[in-house]
């Protein structure tokens, strides 16, 4: 039990006797988890809304005039079986008529006397199915049906879409691993010179017949700790701006950030961990 | 219990030892002698196995610098104290913290560890210190701080390279009496030092001379 206490009180008095360096490295494991904080927030926001532009995409199904109402009653039903479909809308004529009024101000009766405007259908997919060969796939199924006369759906849109989603999903997946790399390196080096600034502990206690683990651990708590206080200035950091983004500049920059507890949680458990790591990895080198 | 068998052993350019043979029994005081580079460090750095011999091997009580594991180390340095001419005390921490640090890597409990470092603090004449940090301290005290270290653990030996090199006459004349008094006590004493004029202070003493690496007499 001495030793344990003595070792965890040596490794948090490590803390206080390292001053500027120990100081310097919290910053810069603070600086690091911020980096990879902000990277993951810009990364989850960016893909959310590459999601909700891919989710606004939709067909529309028009009906042949000729078809009963029986017949559009199986063909909505039919629909409501398919699986890859997540919604439904079902536009009657006058509903279509309405909706022209609407649009464009003036009543379809007033222009050509009738009504030509066809019953249809709007759907949208689940979310695995908005690609271009899933929806193309169902397309070719619905043409088929004798009640459909027509299918549209913007297909260009969808072609751009899935290009530039594999490029924003890569970038924004590599600049996350990217600065997620930077951290891990940046907070092992600044562990590695708050060891550095202290080797002649490390040569005395060689000297007085130390083991490596005697050495080690204090080293390796005070790691863990510098990374545990980074990560809480961090979390305190990007708590702050967030806040300050919804109170004062939401309006301003159209952007809510919406992160939970997890998260703030998640950067102490991974700046702790970094810190940890690191400060394991330094000692090593120092002790062989 | 102290054997170098043809210990050769260079990790410099030209610098080290050659072909040295010799023992120290227990309780002995010996002097290692000779000009700068002569290879007095080497033979001490070889006894606390901080150099291996490429030829030959050194033999302290058990140990054996041919099958000694990386891991067993320490548990030889807990049997051989050393002191140095720059003392490398921790300045960060006082003179209890330095002394106390020695027994915690030992493993000794708290209470032992208070009333051993009072004692032999006691007997370098530093109780009166216990507080200070090194920076606080004469050169003449911080060696006897460091001395006090290299004791509290009951060495078998204690190595001194060059004890005396950052002291004045005087306090090197009271260092030297000093590591007589422990040496009468019963623990082995080898100084490495190019100052002869303390040889004469410790009649009875070993001294072995060495020049570039050889071993030149033994008397």
């Amino acid at each position: 039990m001495t030793i344990l206490w003595f070792l965890f009180k040596e490794g948090f008095k490590g803390l206080i006797r390292s001053k500027y360096s120990g100081a310097f490295s919290i910053i810069i494991i603070a600086i690091s988890i911020m980096l990879v904080g902000f990277g993951y927030v810009i990364a989850r926001d960016t893909l959310f809304m590459v999601e909700n532009i891919r989710a606004q995409f939709d067909v529309d199904i028009f009906i042949k005039q000729t078809a009963s109402r029986d017949d559009i009653a199986a063909f909505d039903a039919k629909l409501k079986k398919m699986n890859e479909i997540n919604h439904l809308i079902y536009i009657s004529p006058e509903e279509a008529a309405q909706k022209f009024k609407n649009e464009f101000g003036e009543d379809i009766f007033d222009i050509l006397d009738y009504n030509p405007l066809p019953p249809s259908f709007t759907i949208s997919f689940k979310p695995i199915y908005r690609n271009l060969i899933s929806v193309e796939a169902i397309a070719n199924i619905l043409q088929s049906d004798p009640v459909v006369d027509e299918l549209k759906y913007r297909k260009n849109f969808l072609i751009i879409l899935e290009k530039y989603h594999r490029i924003i999903l890569f970038t924004v997946l590599g600049i996350f691993a990217v600065l997620t790399l930077i951290s891990i390196i940046l907070t092992s080096n600044s562990i590695k010179m708050t060891i550095f600034a202290r080797q002649d502990i490390i040569s005395t206690m060689k000297l007085i017949g130390a083991t490596n683990r005697f050495i080690k651990i204090p080293f390796v708590i005070e790691g863990t700790l510098e990374g545990g206080l980074g990560s809480l200035v961090a979390a305190l950091i990007i708590y702050g701006m967030f806040y300050l983004q919804n109170t004062y500049f939401q309006s301003f920059f159209d952007y809510t950030a919406i992160v939970s507890y997890r998260f703030y949680i998640a950067l102490l458990i991974l700046g702790t961990f970094l810190g940890w790591i690191g400060s394991r990895r330094a000692i090593r080198k120092f002790l062989h | 219990m102290i054997s170098f068998i043809n210990a050769n052993c260079t990790f410099r350019k030209n610098a080290g030892v050659k072909n040295l043979n010799f023992s120290i029994d227990d309780g002995e005081f010996v002097f290692l002698t000779g000009p700068s580079g002569a290879g007095k460090s080497t033979i001490l750095r070889l006894i606390y196995m901080d150099l291996f011999p490429e030829k030959g091997k050194v033999l302290i009580r058990d140990f054996d610098s041919t099958r000694i594991r990386d891991r067993e180390i320490p548990f030889l340095r807990r049997k051989v104290g050393m002191i140095f001419q720059d003392y490398q005390l921790l300045k960060d921490r006082n003179v209890y913290q330095n002394i106390a640090l020695a027994l915690y890597a030992s493993h000794y409990k708290t209470r032992e560890i208070k009333s051993r470092v009072y004692s032999i603090l006691n007997q370098v004449g530093l109780g009166h210190r216990v507080h200070h940090r090194p920076m606080e301290l004469s050169g003449g005290e911080q060696q006897r701080v460091a001395i006090a270290r290299a004791l509290v653990k009951e060495p078998i030996v204690l190595l001194a390279d060059e004890p005396t090199g950052n002291l004045d006459p005087r306090v090197s004349i009271e260092l030297i009496n000093l590591l007589n008094k422990i040496n009468k006590k019963g623990t082995a004493v080898i100084v490495a030092t190019h100052n002869y004029s303390l040889i004469q202070r410790v009649p009875g003493a070993r001294l072995i001379q060495i020049n570039e690496g050889e071993i030149i007499s033994i008397t």
